[in-house]
């Protein structure tokens, strides 16, 4: 059984936030005006989380590279009730835009507050408009939208394998995230799959999962930092 | 039956509010904005060029569907940055659609400064620069022609270069990052070039200050050595961040020690003198290549006291701890963590440069990888060499002195000089301005005095393709086609030690009237005849950067960028003393060359004497001969290294708080305003999302009553700007972490540098960026 | 008034007379504030539509506060709405004899009310157009949906549970021939009265009255766990189906009290709303009150020993921080005040009543408040920041517009059906000797309870 997941070690990261750029580059996630901003409806599917400790010199740091969590028993999807935010057999949880009627339950009901809402319509320049990546659509206003792992890859993926008549690879299919991130933190795979490398990392003692507590089995791994 | 009525009534009312809401959805709901009409998958390709939006100069892949750049991402076959990019990098899509871009050349109609433009055509626009040009030159003062130029490594310097020189003009003023590391090596090592710093295989990095994950010379170098693979067999490095406050790279590092600022250069000798004491240092390495380590006579016969000496005086732990406020012990196991490590390298950040001492300073840190004997080693400090380009054109020496002076040991600010200087009136008129990758306006600390300057200058042109605050103020614009639409090359920083010519290929085709800098100067050398066509025979840029590359199709060595395995092959070929050409022709040779982005050459010769020193002794030197006789001259009575007492920690009344200016990473160039991706999150740490901010303790601000967010009045004896008042535990009491070139969403540029007190190394010239105190009002 | 409905009036029995006076006299006064609260309701609509046409960035919501004013009044709304029928149905079900001359204003409140507060989510939502997705695409595991259900429910019960009760007082106004005789003739659907139909209707009402406890119960604890089936912080709690029943009740009975107060100011009722019911409501308003500390206090109290760090950022925002005010202000609002006044028979006055019922559904709502907004900015996880929320003026206008809304509605109502139930009060008087024993003993206090009482 495929189950896509991320293996994210934090003992590389060093908070450069590539990773949160190319997923507002690759998904068409649009700005916010400053005074928005400012009231926190800024939207990072991946969000860089920090949080300093103690006192200079003596602090103390975590990066926490934060997606969607796309957790095996995910909260948000119960929740909703219209369906448009499900899980698929592969383990990706999606979000079914035009279906949406957005009532943000979901974005309650996720414990790691990865959905994001359209307080208003997407807007971009006309100039920048020409950036936007035709293999995703653009959200409307007041629907919830969070990060798909990157969806639309593995469907070209998958078509180009299958047009070449072979088996999809690791490589073939890796979200925007992993594919910049400069240190290598962000590893991305089938975790049931041996020959991905999340399935061995995933295993690392270092290896621990977001509130596990809670239950909601997610499928993005952190390896403990070192320090 | 009553029932049956109510239901008749329910649903007709049911039936009529959902027809009335169908209809209002029409009337009120705006429909969602779409991207441009005939939105489909379209046509997609995948180009490999190189990033110039700093100096790092990362390998980097564009996406285009329809010839539109959708994406950015790292070029995997880059030796340097191996595939990451930074997230100005992948923000560059956003430069290159960026809606104020300039596509057509401007001629100004209004007065200087009053925005009125008329669009010319490319050519007429040529003909314009030309002529006056042509004018000046027949006029006899070729020198009053000058060049204002930015960070352009590479075949733009070259260039322009090669087109002043051919012209006449000795003007050639560059505003390139001088972080005074040139100076350090060239009086120590005989070697006028930056040192590198070979991170891939240091097992431990000193780090004195360099924001390495920030901004520094190239941080996804420092992220690929840092994280590179190998962590299970104990390869990766270890970093210690000595640093001012509590920065990104502080955060990552393993370790991490505050000191004062200004101090940097004590604790490294105090580390110096924990290693002589306990006979940790690289005794050997110090007895064959080093000179002044032990007391010295001079030419002259005067006796010096030596380095063993000074350190052995002045630099005991318990002073070193109280003048820089690191404990006793930490400076001990510092001292053994580099004694321990066999591949360790110390790096001097430009800000240890950037402080009235600075020189001194950065020759104190710099004589940690000495002791250590890290100099030309795996690991260590490499001096690299240039990629074996064939030259531009033949060489040619002005000899006229360039306009401003020049203190004894560096740059200076040369721009800061040269605007001084005109706008005194001192020196020859200068009657043409060029400007390139420059805003002074904005990024220099002493705007009014570019102001002043350009009054004088009767013809400047700005190359910007954007509306900065000195393109206002200039009489023709030739925009330049962005870094995504052009031909250029792309040497690796100073900073890597390997050689690397990336090449910089257009992604998307540009605008109608556009034109590339490189091309526009070639015409205009055309038009110009004389030595200066002579000087530069190229029918286009792209031409000139063939013609350059023949020389890394000559040279017999090194490679066309390959993969990880390509890579350690080709290097173990080369050890053995083995180079077989991968092409026969130069053309496919060529092809080859732009489709993996790029040349390198990854052999180092570990037993080149002159990669250690060049100097007339053969050795390294830790007291220069030509620093003691310029400290004797003009020193002011100061010693190597630094003096521990004297130093301004504390401000006055007026301006209690000490300003410390830094760069954020997401910062894409110097003043131009960051990228709407970039600006809604331009700094993890602090999230202050579009306007700039400065950090303070939360107790130094809550002593003058701000509260975090507040918007404050950043003001020093100098000037002031607004910026929101963060609290902020990793900043040291009494201090201002202030980012610099931050802009305010109405585009108001928020500058700490513009604050700074005017204080400079004597024997640098360069500014100090760390005494000037300021004071917080709210706004 | 005209002449013919003077006289036509004036030529009914007392009861009549009295209750349906209002149906045909209407002060000047009362228009004027009919048309503030109209100019009010459509100060909301033009705030609404500005909220459709521009998104929901208009209002003061962000992320991690996705809910706001229109949660909150949702649940306040609906709250309010277990006033009428959840109690009159009680109150008939035991057969209380004090009832009869509240049960209509309450259960009149109670379908207004259940408008206003249904449509607070759609308000509240980012695509009202696509509401028939609830529908089209329903999942039947969200609370959401179950409250879509019940409400529904709810709604259509308390509006038979209304209108069946009327029907004897309609075909009275029908027949008195005072007002729109069409329109009532329509409306009492040809009841005639008779013994088989007042027998049939008996029955009805004594079956609606049963069924509709358990449904106006489902109501509100489903809105309790629309919040408990989440993660968060103090929402994700087992107290909270009671603990929201308890509250709607508390909100509506405080709710009922005011009407009641104010009805009989203006319509001059002082013989139907007596000390008697003022004292009965009112203690139950004190038990109510006491109920709802003690569940208030239980919750917290299990909040401060689980130490929950998630938990706790939210509990001392409550107790403490940033909510401290609101949250001090509820249980002043919720208990003492209420708790003081109705303590005492002194102040079971209708003065005291209206003070405390005041400060309960100011109270209430600001307990609505003190759910939604504290767990709202306080996410679980303690890496994401803290978040803040001011209400936006769009929010206000629409609570304001629904406010007067309904306040509006329901003094229409009083236009149009007597406020007071006529057949109850003349039932009540046939056996008026029992009635006459019965209202001395309640007016002496506490005597031996008799079993006749209940029975
Ligand atoms: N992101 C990005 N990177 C760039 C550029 C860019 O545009 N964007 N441009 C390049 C340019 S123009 C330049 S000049 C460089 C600038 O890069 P740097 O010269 O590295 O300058 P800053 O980033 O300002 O780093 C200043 C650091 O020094 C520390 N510091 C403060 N006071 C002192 C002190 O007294 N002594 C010492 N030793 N350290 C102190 C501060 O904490 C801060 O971390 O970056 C280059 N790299
Ligand atoms: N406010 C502020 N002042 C600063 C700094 C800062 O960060 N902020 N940094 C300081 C430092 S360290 C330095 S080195 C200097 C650097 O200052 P400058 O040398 O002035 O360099 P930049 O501001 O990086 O870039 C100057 C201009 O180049 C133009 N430009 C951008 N892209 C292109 C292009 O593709 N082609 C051409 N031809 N032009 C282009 C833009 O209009 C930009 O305004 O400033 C110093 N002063
Ligand atoms: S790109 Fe990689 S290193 Fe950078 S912040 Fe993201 S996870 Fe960390
Ligand atoms: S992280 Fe949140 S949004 Fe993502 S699957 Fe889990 S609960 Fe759902
Ligand atoms: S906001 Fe949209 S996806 Fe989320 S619960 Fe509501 S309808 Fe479902
Ligand atoms: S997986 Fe894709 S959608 Fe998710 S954070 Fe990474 S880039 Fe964004
Ligand atoms: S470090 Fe510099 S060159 Fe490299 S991707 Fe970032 S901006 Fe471009
Ligand atoms: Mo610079």
């Amino acid at each position: 059984m495929t189950r896509w997941g991320m293996v994210i070690d934090l003992d590389r990261c060093t908070g450069c936030a590539a990773c949160e750029v190319a997923c507002k580059s690759e998904n068409n996630i649009a700005t916010v005006p400053s005074r928005q901003a400012d009231m926190g409806r800024a939207i990072s599917w991946m969000k860089v989380m920090t949080e300093v400790e103690g006192e200079f010199p003596n602090n103390t740091l975590q990066f926490y590279p934060r997606p969607c969590m796309h957790c095996d028993n995910p909260p948000c999807i119960t929740v909703c009730p219209v369906r448009a935010t499900y899980i698929n057999d592969e383990g990706l949880v999606g979000q079914i835009y035009p279906r949406c009627i957005g009532c943000r339950y979901c974005a309650n009901a996720c414990p790691y507050t990865v959905k994001y809402f359209n307080w208003y319509g997407p807007e971009w320049s006309e100039s920048e408009r020409r950036h936007l990546n035709p293999d995703v659509s653009v959200r409307p206003k007041g629907v919830i939208e969070k990060c798909t792992f990157c969806h639309h890859r593995l469907q070209k993926a998958r078509e180009a394998a299958r047009a070449e008549g072979r088996v999809l690879r690791e490589e073939d299919y890796q979200p925007a995230c992993a594919e910049v991130c400069p240190t290598g933190a962000i590893v991305f795979g089938d975790l049931d799959n041996p020959n991905h490398r999340v399935a061995e990392l995933k295993e690392d003692p270092r290896a621990m999962r977001l509130l596990e507590d809670l239950g909601t089995q997610p499928k993005v791994y952190y390896l403990r930092s070192r320090q | 039956m009553s029932v049956t009525r109510r239901e008749f009534v329910w649903t007709a009312g049911a039936a009529a509010a959902a027809l009335a809401f169908q209809r209002g959805q029409d009337i009120f709901w705006t429909p969602p904005q779409l991207p441009d009409a005939g939105w489909d998958p379209g046509i997609e390709s995948r180009l490999t060029s190189t990033c110039l939006l700093c100096p790092a100069r990362c390998g980097l892949q564009g996406r285009t569907v329809d010839g539109r750049l959708v994406r950015i991402a790292g070029n995997r076959l880059h030796p340097m940055s191996k595939g990451g990019v930074c997230a100005r990098g992948v923000a560059g899509v956003q430069m290159l659609y960026h809606p104020e871009r300039i596509a057509t050349p401007l001629q100004r109609i209004g007065p200087r400064g009053s925005g009125q433009w008329e669009a010319v055509e490319p050519e007429a626009a040529l003909t314009l620069l030309a002529d006056r040009l042509a004018a000046l030159r027949d006029a006899g003062r070729p020198e009053g022609l000058a060049l204002l130029a930015g960070y352009c490594a590479g075949t733009m310097q070259d260039l322009w270069r090669q087109f002043l020189a051919t012209y006449g003009s000795p003007n050639y003023i560059a505003d390139d990052y001088p972080d005074g590391t040139e100076q350090i090596a060239a009086l120590m090592h005989g070697i006028p070039r930056r040192p590198a710093y070979d991170l891939e295989q240091s097992d431990l990095i000193l780090s004195f200050g360099a924001p390495l994950f920030e901004s520094w010379w190239s941080p996804v170098q420092a992220f690929a050595g840092f994280a590179r693979p190998g962590d299970e067999s104990g390869e990766r490095p270890r970093l210690i961040q000595v640093d001012t406050r509590f920065s990104k790279t502080a955060a990552r590092a393993h370790t991490w020690v505050g000191v004062r600022p200004q101090t940097h250069a004590v604790l490294a000798l105090g580390i110096a003198y924990v290693l002589i004491r306990d006979q940790l240092y690289d005794v050997d390495f110090v007895a064959r290549h080093v000179n002044g380590f032990e007391d010295f006579r001079d030419a002259s016969g005067r006796l010096h006291e030596g380095y063993l000496s000074r350190v052995v005086r002045h630099y005991r732990p318990e002073e070193v701890s109280a003048s820089t406020g690191v404990p006793i012990e930490t400076i001990t196991s510092l001292a053994r963590a580099l004694a321990a490590s066999r591949r360790s390298v110390v790096i001097a950040g430009s800000d240890v440069m950037l402080s009235p001492n600075g020189l001194l300073a950065g020759l104190a840190v710099h004589s940690l990888n000495v002791l250590m004997g890290r100099i030309n080693r795996p690991g260590g400090i490499a001096f690299g060499d240039d990629p074996p380009l064939a030259p531009v054109g033949p060489s040619r020496h002005v000899r006229l002195p360039r306009i401003g002076t020049m203190p004894p040991f560096g740059p200076g600010d040369p721009a800061l000089e040269f605007a001084t200087a005109v706008g005194r009136g001192e020196g020859p008129a200068v009657e043409a301005l060029l400007l390139y990758y420059a805003n002074p306006l904005a990024s220099s600390t002493h705007p009014e005095r570019w102001r002043d300057a350009l009054d004088r200058i009767p013809f400047v042109v700005s190359l910007s393709p954007f509306m900065d605050e000195t393109t206002q103020h200039v009489d023709l614009v030739l925009p330049d086609l962005l870094p995504y639409e052009r031909w250029q090359d792309a040497p690796a920083p100073a900073s890597y030690p390997y050689p690397v010519w990336g090449v910089t290929q257009p992604l998307v085709e540009p605008p109608p009237g556009g034109i590339h800098t490189g091309n526009a100067m070639l015409a205009v050398a055309a038009r110009l005849g004389g030595a200066v066509a002579a000087g530069l025979p190229y029918e286009d840029f792209t031409v000139l950067l063939k013609a350059r590359a023949r020389g890394l199709f000559e040279a017999r060595r090194g490679m066309i960028l390959g993969d990880e395995f390509e890579r350690t092959h080709h290097r173990q070929m080369e050890e053995r003393g083995w180079w077989l050409p991968e092409h026969e022709e130069f053309e496919p040779f060529w092809d080859d060359l732009v489709q993996r982005g790029g040349w390198t050459d990854l052999l180092r010769d570990y037993t080149d004497p002159d990669r250690l020193a060049q100097t007339p002794s053969g050795k390294v030197e830790l007291l220069p001969a030509e620093l003691l006789r310029a400290l004797a001259v003009d020193g002011g009575g100061r010693q190597p290294y630094v003096d521990v007492a004297g130093l301004p920690l504390e401000g006055d009344d007026a301006f209690p708080l000490r300003l410390l200016p830094y760069r954020v990473s997401t910062l894409a160039s110097g003043t131009l305003a960051l990228e709407p991706w970039l600006a809604e999150q331009p700094d993890i740490l602090q999230h202050v999302p579009w306007v700039p901010w400065v950090e303070v303790h939360p107790d130094t601000a809550r002593s003058f009553g701000l509260d975090d967010g507040t918007l404050v009045w950043v003001s020093s004896a100098r000037g002031r700007y607004q910026a929101r008042c963060k609290h902020y535990r990793g900043t040291a009491p009494g201090h201002v972490n202030a980012p610099y070139g931050l802009r305010h969403p109405d585009g108001a540029l928020a500058s700490p540098l513009q604050l700074l007190d005017g204080s400079a190394d004597p024997l640098t010239g360069l500014l100090s960026w760390s005494s000037t105190f300021v004071r917080l009002e709210r706004a | 008034m005209r002449a013919d409905v003077r006289d036509k009036l004036a030529s009914l029995p007392e009861d009549e007379r009295v209750l349906l006076r209002p149906l045909v006299d209407t002060s000047p006064r009362f228009y004027m504030v009919a048309a503030v609260l109209a100019a009010v309701v459509v100060w909301g609509f033009v705030a609404y539509y500005l909220q459709v046409r521009y998104g929901l960035g208009r209002t003061g919501l962000n992320r991690p506060e996705y809910w706001g004013i229109y949660i909150i009044c949702f649940v306040f709304f609906i709250g309010i709405s277990h006033a009428g029928t959840l109690i009159s149905a009680i109150l008939r079900v035991s057969q209380a004899e004090w009832r009869r001359s509240i049960t209509r204003s309450a259960e009149l409140i109670t379908v207004l009310v259940i408008g206003f507060g249904a449509i607070q989510p759609i308000i509240d939502l980012g695509r009202p157009d696509r509401l028939l997705n609830v529908v089209f695409h329903a999942q039947l595991r969200s609370p959401l949906l179950w409250d879509v259900i019940s409400i529904g429910l709810y709604f259509t019960s308390c509006t038979i549970y209304l209108y069946v009760p009327l029907l004897p007082d309609l075909a009275i106004i029908r027949d008195s021939g005072i007002k729109a005789p069409r329109l009532y003739r329509f409306l009492a659907a040809g009841y005639q009265d008779t013994v088989v139909q007042r027998a049939r209707l008996e029955r009805v009402i004594a079956i609606l009255s049963v069924a509709v406890i358990p449904i106006a119960i489902s109501v509100h604890t489903i809105i309790g766990w629309i919040f408990a089936m989440t993660l968060r912080p103090m929402w994700h709690s087992t107290i909270f189906g009671p603990y929201f029943v308890i509250g709607a009740i508390h909100s509506g009975i405080a709710a009922i009290l005011v009407a009641m107060v104010v009805l009989r100011r203006v319509y001059g009722l002082e013989h139907y709303f007596r000390a008697v019911h003022f004292d009965y409501l009112g203690k139950m308003l004190l038990i109510l009150s006491c109920l709802w500390f003690y569940f208030t206090f239980a919750e917290h109290l299990t909040v401060l020993y689980g130490a929950e760090p998630a938990e706790m950022r939210t509990f001392w925002a409550k107790i403490s921080g940033r909510y401290a005010v609101p949250f001090w202000t509820m249980v002043g609002g919720c208990f003492l005040v209420p708790f003081v006044l109705m303590a005492r028979r002194a102040t079971r006055t209708p003065a005291g009543v209206f003070i405390a019922g005041i400060a309960v559904v100011i109270g209430m709502w600001l307990e609505r408040y003190n759910i939604v907004v504290p767990t709202s900015v306080n996410p679980i996880w303690e890496m994401e920041a803290i978040g803040r929320y001011l209400p936006s003026w769009i929010e206000i206008s629409i609570m304001a517009g629904a406010l007067a809304g309904f306040t509006l509605l329901y003094m229409v109502a009083t236009k149009f059906v007597p406020i007071v139930s006529i057949w109850e009060i003349k039932e009540a008087r046939a056996v008026v000797e029992e009635v006459a024993e019965r209202v001395r003993r309640y007016s002496s206090g506490f005597t031996t309870p008799k079993l006749t009482d209940s029975a």
